[in-house]
């Protein structure tokens, strides 16, 4: 706990213009709600809500874990919002079509999933944020991040495109072995989808070997992120419950809640495993 | 059609002194027109792709904002006006990284000699006068290869937003930059848009090499120049036809 904490406040150390920003209302400690400079016209104090992010690989549990804490903090008498990947009104069937064809390239692939975060950030969240609201992302830039690093562009460039997003309040990333999300997408969909297995990288004809290569070189980039942008790392190979029960304790000690006592309504029992 | 003087681009028979091209990792060679709209680059750059067109050179033209693949997120976006500065340039940087990546480099590495009507500088200028920030913005397009020769039209502003303003019976709104909310009149917002993106231009002459090109020189005499910049300063016979 006290080590991701010391991490996150370093990475918001490292940045130059984080600090300034930090310091100049003499809170140090405090790292700066964005990377770099803001977004252009956003004013920082305004967001007074809160921004959660749950990244994970397919297979790791996320979207139960959404469904779940946002039925909780609901019934805590909490407003939330959600976000996701190619979710935003802009480009996000645009890119759905690219990646039926499989002839976008990556560089180009990259920036309409920036283009899809920002089209979010901008139109959604921070509003959302402005008005008090509690953000439950589905994946954040790390995920993005990752997926183009592992495809060779440089680790440096995608920091400097996602410079101006909004650091999150609490990143929670649910660790699972490739092999167990593996069983888990598999079991779910039977059979397992072009891009997650990572086919666009040649690593392998067959279709487990490739996801299991593609997957573990997803979890070095994210090993890597989790060093220098302070993740809260969880065993995504846990219960739900196990893992919801901690989700809850963290996000509940961050916003002030006393009670993290949570059992899920009927309409969501099934997911409580 | 007054210009009767076009002379033959130098060839493996006619030898030039020329300045081998700078050291790049492909042997091909880019060429790019900059410049604020109405500033004549792109009439240059036809007629240069003409000339080295009709002696039958390895070329290949290319524009800004021609990419099918985000063309649709781009309509709707201007439509709806749903773009910030931020979604506006990425969407403008994913449709050049595809031209970039599936037409220019393939085209370099196999030797052409590519001529751009408009390129990253085009970002650089506009994308800031909307507010980005050029340390973004440079880092965002790192991955373009530099030009061999950037030509940078530059005419007064009255001239150009008259060329402009002349030509076209309304200015769309992001053309305008009526997004910026500089004022409400589609006319006077687009003349201090193309002021700021002037400013922007006028800024990178040293810092990005521009060879700048008085836009207000008689079309036949400007064309002249340019052909003899690009003979001195590119290699051409490296792009000329195979002769027997």
């Amino acid at each position: 706990m006290s080590k991701s904490e010391k991490s996150k406040a370093a990475a918001g150390n490292g940045k130059g213009k984080s600090k300034r920003d930090a310091t100049k209302n003499g809170v140090t400690e405090v790292p700066s709600r964005f990377y770099g400079s803001p977004l252009p016209g956003v004013k920082p104090e305004e967001l007074s809500g809160t921004l959660v992010v749950i990244e994970g690989t397919d297979g790791s549990g996320r979207s139960t874990q959404i469904s779940l804490l946002t039925e909780w903090l609901e019934s805590e008498g909490f407003a939330v919002q959600t976000m996701g990947l190619r979710r935003s009104y802009l480009v996000g069937e645009d890119i759905d079509g690219l990646l039926a064809e499989n002839s976008v390239t990556r560089m180009t692939l990259a920036l309409m999933y920036g283009t899809d975060f920002f089209d979010q950030l901008e139109r959604r969240i921070l509003p959302a944020l402005r008005s008090g609201l509690i953000v439950l992302a589905d994946r954040y830039i790390f995920t993005l991040i990752a997926r183009a690093a592992v495809r060779g562009i440089g680790r440096d460039y995608l920091h400097g495109i996602y410079e101006t997003a909004l650091r999150p309040d609490l990143t929670f990333w649910l660790d699972v072995q490739p092999e167990v999300a593996f069983d888990r997408e598999f079991k779910k969909s039977q059979t397992i989808s072009y891009w997650e297995s990572g086919r666009d990288m040649s690593l392998s004809n067959d279709l487990f070997q490739s996801f299991i290569r593609y997957q573990s070189m997803i979890k070095r980039e994210f090993e890597y992120l989790s060093k220098r942008h302070g993740f809260i790392e969880l065993d995504g190979e846990g219960s739900v419950s196990a893992v919801n029960a901690v989700l809850r304790k963290r996000i509940a000690s961050h916003l002030g809640i006393r009670s993290t006592h949570y059992k899920p309504s009927h309409a969501l029992s099934h997911l409580w495993r | 059609m007054h210009n009767a003087t076009i002379e033959a681009p130098p060839t493996a028979e006619s030898k030039p002194e020329t300045t081998p091209t700078a050291k790049r990792p492909y042997p091909g060679a880019l060429v790019v027109v900059e410049g604020i709209d109405g500033s004549g680059k792109s009439t240059q750059l036809y007629l240069l792709k003409r000339w080295l067109e009709i002696h039958g050179y390895r070329i290949h033209f290319t524009e800004w904002n021609s990419s099918p693949l985000v063309k649709s997120a781009t309509r709707r976006g201007k439509q709806r006006r749903l773009l910030t500065p931020t979604t506006f340039s990425l969407l403008h940087a994913a449709d050049f990284a595809d031209r970039c990546e599936r037409q220019i480099m393939p085209l370099l590495h196999g030797g052409y000699l590519v001529l751009a009507d408009r390129y990253v500088y085009t970002a650089f200028a506009r994308d800031g006068a909307r507010g980005c920030s050029p340390h973004w913005l440079r880092n965002l397009y790192s991955f373009a290869p530099i030009p061999d020769i950037t030509f940078y039209f530059r005419a007064p502003l009255d001239v150009a937003v008259n060329r402009i303003v002349a030509g076209r019976p309304k200015l769309k709104y992001y053309e305008a930059g009526m997004d910026l909310g500089i004022s409400l009149d589609r006319a006077e917002s687009f003349r201090i848009f193309q002021e700021r993106i002037l400013n922007n231009y006028d800024e990178m002459v040293e810092t990005d090499n521009f060879v700048l090109m008085d836009g207000t020189v008689r079309v036949n005499k400007l064309q002249k120049l340019m052909r003899q910049i690009v003979g001195e300063r590119i290699d051409l016979e490296r792009y000329a036809p195979k002769r027997k």
